[in-house]
């Protein structure tokens, strides 16, 4: 008999060829669809400045107009897409079931990371960009923007751990998170601060685990901001956790399920 | 050593549960025999191929797998939009293959004599192109048990013989479970056979017997 490798060099040998075979997909599918990665975001963020700073609105609650605008759709856009390519990756990866190794566990969390990372270098890209153009883009308290930053991620992860799961035992759940995904954008304080909604809309408003988190992503960012009083990490994380957990206890049970015709 | 254990077998639809296609499938292939399946068209042939190498599964029942199983070769598992050689890539890195991927990538462009096509998207490749890419990736790897899924049936005349040449030497060391539709192709490889007939599996320790019993039940 041949040697067999031991499940943990399995998984890892899957991951990384996801990895790979995922990233040629996303940066090269289309004519440079790389382009459109970073020109996606740079879009919404050149749009929205430019519309405030037109009616001359340089502070935002205490923050560079820019800086503010630019963090918050990034963050958004981090959970945003984040949650969307792993809500898709056992869609997309069919043909890959037919390698009994590769399982679709291992698309999901693969496409996760692969997303987390691109946004890294499309952040990058774009707030260097802007430190050319003269904006302070250095921020005040790393730690929190980059906690508050993972939470956005992890939840992101865990929504699309759980939606996928969903999609893929109900489809109609699929048009029914397309639903909810619409107004995400702007109940989630993207282009306007939480802290100018008044009472008790704003405590509705901030039920919403991203609103939280793009408040606590912007405080880290500058400390002159004024953030919305109640906005809180612990419970991003709470979200993020409990999504997490469900995601990977409804992938274990139906693991079986999602490749079975 | 492979074990299917009382597989039972219907598909999902778009109206609830289909009609079941196995039924109660129970036997035991031992090491380095190798095996065809017989039966009609939709008898659940492939069905039970694909579920041997664990890219679907049953049911109801079990299929235990004690030895190296390749995955269902002849069917699926490319990628339209990446080319041939992303591919190849993909599935040498599933099999762990990292270290010596080079190697692989030339033994497979080499053996499918696909060319410069190697380089092209799988969804500009014919059928033929194919089955000699899913030829070469089936060869490039060391499995206890090849499954194969009218692979032998790859491409031209010339091609299908060097093609069964290469198989015969691979598999005469390993097992095969292996659907073709010509019988030539079942007795050149196969030693046992196994019919399957209205959801049910019948072991003949003798392709020819095998043979013999499908044939028996088709109108005259």
């Amino acid at each position: 008999m041949t040697k067999t490798r031991n499940p943990l060099a399995i998984t890892f040998d899957v991951w990384r060829a996801i990895f790979l075979r995922e990233a040629l997909d996303r940066l090269f599918d289309m004519r440079a669809a790389w382009f459109w990665l970073l020109m996606e975001p740079v879009m919404h963020i050149g749009f929205i400045t430019a519309l405030f700073t037109v009616v001359r609105l340089h502070k935002i609650a205490g923050a560079d107009t820019a800086v503010w605008i630019i963090v918050g759709m990034l963050a958004f856009f981090l959970f945003r897409r984040t949650g969307i390519q792993v809500m898709y990756a056992v869609d997309c990866n069919s043909p890959m079931f037919a390698y009994r190794q590769v399982r679709p566990f291992d698309t999901a969390i693969v496409r996760g990371g692969l997303e987390g990372f691109l946004m890294v270098l499309v952040s990058a890209i774009i707030l260097l960009t802007a430190a050319f153009l003269g904006h302070d883009v250095i921020p005040d308290d790393l730690i929190q923007t980059g906690i508050a930053l993972l939470g956005l991620w992890l939840f992101g992860l865990g929504y699309g751990l759980v939606s996928s799961v969903l999609m893929a035992l109900v489809p109609e759940t699929e048009h029914i998170l397309k639903i909810l995904m619409m107004p995400l954008y702007l109940i989630s304080g993207v282009i306007m601060p939480m802290g100018s909604v008044p009472l008790p809309y704003r405590d509705w408003l901030l039920l919403n685990p991203i609103a939280n988190g793009l408040e606590l992503v912007r405080q880290g960012y500058s400390q002159y901001y004024h953030m919305a009083p109640g906005a809180s990490m612990s419970y991003l994380y709470l979200w993020a956790l409990v999504s997490i957990m469900l995601g990977l206890m409804l992938y274990r049970r139906f693991d079986l399920k999602l490749v079975t015709q | 050593m492979i074990i299917v254990n009382d597989v039972h077998k219907r598909y999902k639809t778009e109206h609830g549960a289909g009609k079941w296609v196995l039924q109660g499938v129970n036997f035991t292939i031992p090491q380095n025999l190798s095996v065809g399946l017989i039966g009609k068209n939709g008898a659940g042939k492939s069905t039970l191929l694909r579920m041997i190498g664990g890219a679907d599964h049953p049911t109801k029942g079990s299929i235990e797998r004690r030895c190296k199983v390749s995955w269902p070769m002849g069917q699926g598992g490319l990628e339209g939009t990446l080319t041939g050689r992303q591919n190849a890539k993909f599935v040498c890195r599933v099999h762990g293959h990292q270290a010596n991927l080079a190697d692989r990538l030339a033994f497979i462009q080499d053996f499918s004599e696909l060319g410069e096509a190697f380089d092209e998207p799988i969804s500009t490749y014919s059928s033929g192109m194919r089955s000699r890419l899913q030829f070469g990736l089936s060869l490039a790897f060391d499995f206890d048990v090849y499954i194969s899924d009218e692979v032998t049936a790859a491409g031209d005349a010339a091609f299908r013989k060097k093609a069964a040449e290469a198989f015969k030497t691979t598999t005469s060391r390993a097992g095969l479970i292996m659907v073709a539709h010509d019988e030539g192709t079942l007795r050149d490889f196969c030693q046992a056979g196994v019919w399957i007939d209205n959801g049910k599996a019948h072991w003949f320790d003798d392709i020819e017997d095998a043979l013999k019993a499908y044939k028996d039940t088709l109108p005259k």
